[in-house]
């Protein structure tokens, strides 16, 4: 400090001069990727609280509730936080039994899931916190073909069966000028109940018309097509086969180095499954719950610029009142912008900064 | 020769003589002028060259090092995980670790073959690149025959992919990390030959400078006296004004070669060397920390247990983390805290190992992934936590220490051609009606 000093006034003599050109300009490992788990205080993002916490729920949000609860853990030594990634209808299930400080889901409770969460809150209800965003991308595997567009309707036309071939018109009609092989298309889908199917065909059922009579389901409804489990085995299956295309969280496509469609919005934009794109999405989804109740309608059939259509929206339901100070800590770290740029190292799309400020004031002033 | 004679020799002897002072003293100023741009000029780009450069290269190198280790690390979570759906999370999470770790070791190589100073440190890095392929085609080698086998419980390999998985962990350890290894040294010698290259343009400006600063001041001052005597006027605030300059300049340089050079040095030692050589210790324990998944994947072999013996043995009884970890910059509590949490770290390993040994593999494979305190991707990041702190302090001391030094050089292009411009100035300006005397 004292050489510092010196320096200080040393430089007195060349004030007002420029900094040797290039000297500095590059920090020494300024490429460097973060390697740590950190940065949860960095921006006084959160106050520690102390304690233990469980929590139970949806699988698709496990990496990012992971990610939230081991920098939240390192910087908080006194907190302990659980988080069993059994599933969004077992997570509702035991926050519903009190096993469960929050609920991690994919979809927002029905109505008798939402009268009984209430019931177990008592003095409050229970309460849908969006926690990070899931663009589905539509992952494929076909030769000679990039930058794949695809309308509503000809996903639907594709997973229902009624399209089986690359080169068939409708493909075709998408993509003017490609020339399409005649592969034999090969549709991949989860065999497993999961919330990532049930938005992927609630977006079907909402854009698709006549050409999706399937409805939306959490269980594949449609017949035909390869099951695989997970979308790790969703990802895998379409890496493997030739003419293979499957809907899986866009994290999972990208770390697979799949090839992924545009897919068509409700403007007649043809759009990538990129982080900014979902945001959109979600930026133009309607508010349904009431107060610190942040359940969302996502309009599937969005006109709204470069927005893209098949996104899902995790929540974190907990009760507004009597939730413990640890939940209400750890929820705050997650909703913040720190705890959200976590989630996007994982692979998630962070929430759009309005509706993340929202969620923030929801969850600080849960009692 | 007569009395009048010689009035007229020493009338015409003063002129010439005054002149010729006056030469010499314009002569030495332009030197000193010359010798102090030329070194601030060299010494800045030195500065430039470290800051930009070999210091970079040489993090880069180390970086690079423990990038590789992580890589398969991640591997062996990947593989661990199998198509487990329970670990499936844990198994994207280590597929997108590996592809940033990939990414981070493709720039690093790529950075040190534009910036390779030879034709040896160009091969080694062609000659890693080559490694790294072949890597690669064995860790996919391993997952795809991973994939196509008959379901096997976590933890279990089919053989096929066992054998692949030998060859990938080999390549690393027999072949890139070594390579690694000595492209390491290179950038931490190439480092070092930058710092000597500086301190000998120091070492020469400085002794330079001296003597033209000390030759200008005492040129000036003998020319005062000669002056003085000669023309019985005792100031002449021209040419002390030029003294005064001349006697700044010179200081001033010596000054600023010397508090940057200390500076620089200081910042090598307390910032530099000690991220490089925590970098070291933190590759290791990332390796290490993979036997941990390596012990599981290979069926409890013994040799993974060992290997991770051996190396927490250096990183904790060795001293290797403390010496790494602590130093004057780090307080004996976060040195130590280090040092405790890769302890808790081992902990987590033993029962790893001894639950493993007694066959509940799903049970080690739990602490091995659980994130949960006292698990060991926890604990191992909490480790990590520490590490990383005391890193990025380190990194960021050293980067303040070169944009200080290019600060302190700062304009010293421009100064010595402005004191010795006004020196070169003054000294006409001194003599000039000593002179028109005799005119």
């Amino acid at each position: 400090m004292k050489l510092r000093l010196a320096l200080a006034l040393t430089l007195g003599l060349a004030a007002g001069c420029d900094a040797v050109a290039g000297t500095g300009d590059r920090a020494v490992t300024g490429d460097r990727a973060v390697t740590g788990d950190r940065a949860v205080t960095g921006d006084g993002a959160v106050r520690c609280a102390a304690g233990s916490i469980r929590a139970r729920g949806s699988s698709a949000q496990a990496n990012a509730v992971n990610a939230w609860i081991k920098d939240y853990q390192i910087n908080c030594s006194g907190a302990t936080v659980e988080y069993d990634s059994s599933g969004s209808g077992a997570g509702v299930r035991a926050f519903i039994a009190g096993t469960a400080d929050f609920a991690g889901t994919d979809s927002p409770l029905s109505a008798a899931d939402q009268a009984a969460a209430d019931d177990r809150c008592g003095t409050g209800p229970a309460v849908h916190l969006p926690a990070v965003v899931g663009p589905i991308a539509l992952a494929y595997n076909v030769v000679g073909v990039g930058g794949l567009r695809l309308a509503p309707a000809t996903v639907a036309k594709v997973f229902a069966g009624a399209v089986t071939t690359w080169d068939d018109p409708a493909i075709a009609a998408d993509n003017p000028g490609a020339v399409l092989p005649s592969t034999a298309i090969r549709t991949v889908h989860r065999g497993d109940g999961s919330g990532t199917t049930a938005n992927f065909t609630a977006f079907l059922a909402a854009t698709a018309g006549g050409d999706w009579t399937y409805g939306a389901d959490g269980a594949w409804p449609a017949p035909g097509g390869a099951a695989q489990r997970g979308s790790n085995g969703v990802a895998t299956a379409v890496a493997r086969t030739d003419g293979a295309i499957g809907y899986v969280e866009a994290s999972y496509a990208r770390f697979h180095s799949l090839s992924t469609a545009l897919v068509g919005n409700g403007a007649g934009e043809f759009v990538a499954p990129a982080d900014d794109a979902a945001a959109r999405t979600v930026a133009g989804a309607e508010v349904l719950g009431r107060g610190r109740d942040l359940r969302l309608a996502v309009d599937h059939g969005t006109a709204a610029a470069g927005a893209y259509p098949i996104v899902q929206v995790t929540y974190e339901v907990v009760c507004e009142a009597g939730a413990k100070e640890l939940a209400r800590s750890f929820l705050g770290y997650a909703v913040s912008p720190a705890g959200q740029a976590r989630a996007a190292r994982a692979g998630y799309t962070p929430l759009p900064e309005e509706l993340r400020r929202k969620v923030s004031a929801a969850v600080s002033s849960l009692r | 020769m007569n009395y009048l004679g010689l009035v007229s020799v020493v009338s015409e002897e003063t002129p010439a003589r005054l002149r010729l002072w006056s030469f010499a003293v314009i002569v030495t100023a332009v030197a000193l002028l010359a010798a102090t741009s030329v070194m601030m000029a060299r010494v800045q780009e030195q500065v430039r060259v470290i800051g930009s450069e070999a210091a970079p290269q040489a993090a880069t190198t180390a970086d690079l090092y423990f990038a590789l280790s992580d890589m398969d690390a991640q591997v062996a979570r990947m593989v661990l995980a199998g198509d487990a759906a329970e670990l499936s999370g844990s198994q994207i999470d280590a597929l997108g670790t590996y592809r940033e770790r990939s990414r981070q070791v493709d720039a690093g190589l790529q950075r040190s073959l534009t910036t390779a100073t030879g034709a040896a440190e160009r091969a080694a890095v062609l000659e890693l690149l080559h490694q790294l392929a072949v890597y690669r085609q064995r860790v996919w080698q391993t997952l795809t025959a991973q994939s196509q086998a008959p379901p096997q419980p976590p933890g279990r390999l089919p053989p096929a992919a066992l054998g692949y998985y030998t060859q990938a962990t080999n390549v690393l350890h027999l072949d890139l990390l070594p390579a690694a290894e000595r492209l390491r040294d290179a950038g931490e010698d190439r480092l070092d030959r930058a710092y000597a290259e500086k301190r000998t343009t120091e070492l020469l400006g400085l002794a330079l400078t001296a003597v033209l600063g000390a030759g200008l001041v005492a040129l000036l001052l003998i020319l005062q006296v000669w002056l003085a005597r000669r023309f019985r006027r005792v100031f002449n605030p021209a040419l002390m004004g030029a003294t005064v300059l001349a006697l700044v300049l010179t200081a001033a340089a010596g000054v600023v070669i010397v508090s940057q050079g200390r500076l620089l040095g200081a910042a090598r030692d307390e910032s530099l060397r000690p991220y490089l050589a925590l970098s070291r210790a933190r590759a290791l324990s990332y390796d290490a920390a993979a036997d941990t998944s390596r012990y599981l994947v290979s069926a409890n072999l013994a040799y993974y247990r060992e290997d991770f013996t051996r190396k927490s043995q250096w990183l904790v009884e060795g001293g290797g983390l403390a010496a790494a970890a602590g130093g004057p910059d780090v307080s004996p509590e976060r040195s130590g805290q280090v040092v405790e949490r890769w302890l808790a770290y081992r902990r987590g390993h033993d029962r790893i190992v001894t639950l493993a040994g007694s066959g509940r593999t799903a049970a080690a494979i739990d602490a091995l992934t659980g994130i949960r305190r006292g698990d060991a991707a926890f604990d191992f990041s909490y480790f990590d936590a520490a590490v990383d702190e005391i890193a990025i302090a380190r990194r960021r001391e050293f980067d303040v220490a070169v944009r200080d030094s290019g600060r302190l050089l700062a304009g010293w292009t421009v100064i010595p051609v402005l004191l010795a411009g006004l020196v070169v100035l003054l000294v006409p300006l001194g003599v000039r009606k000593r002179l028109a005397e005799y005119r």
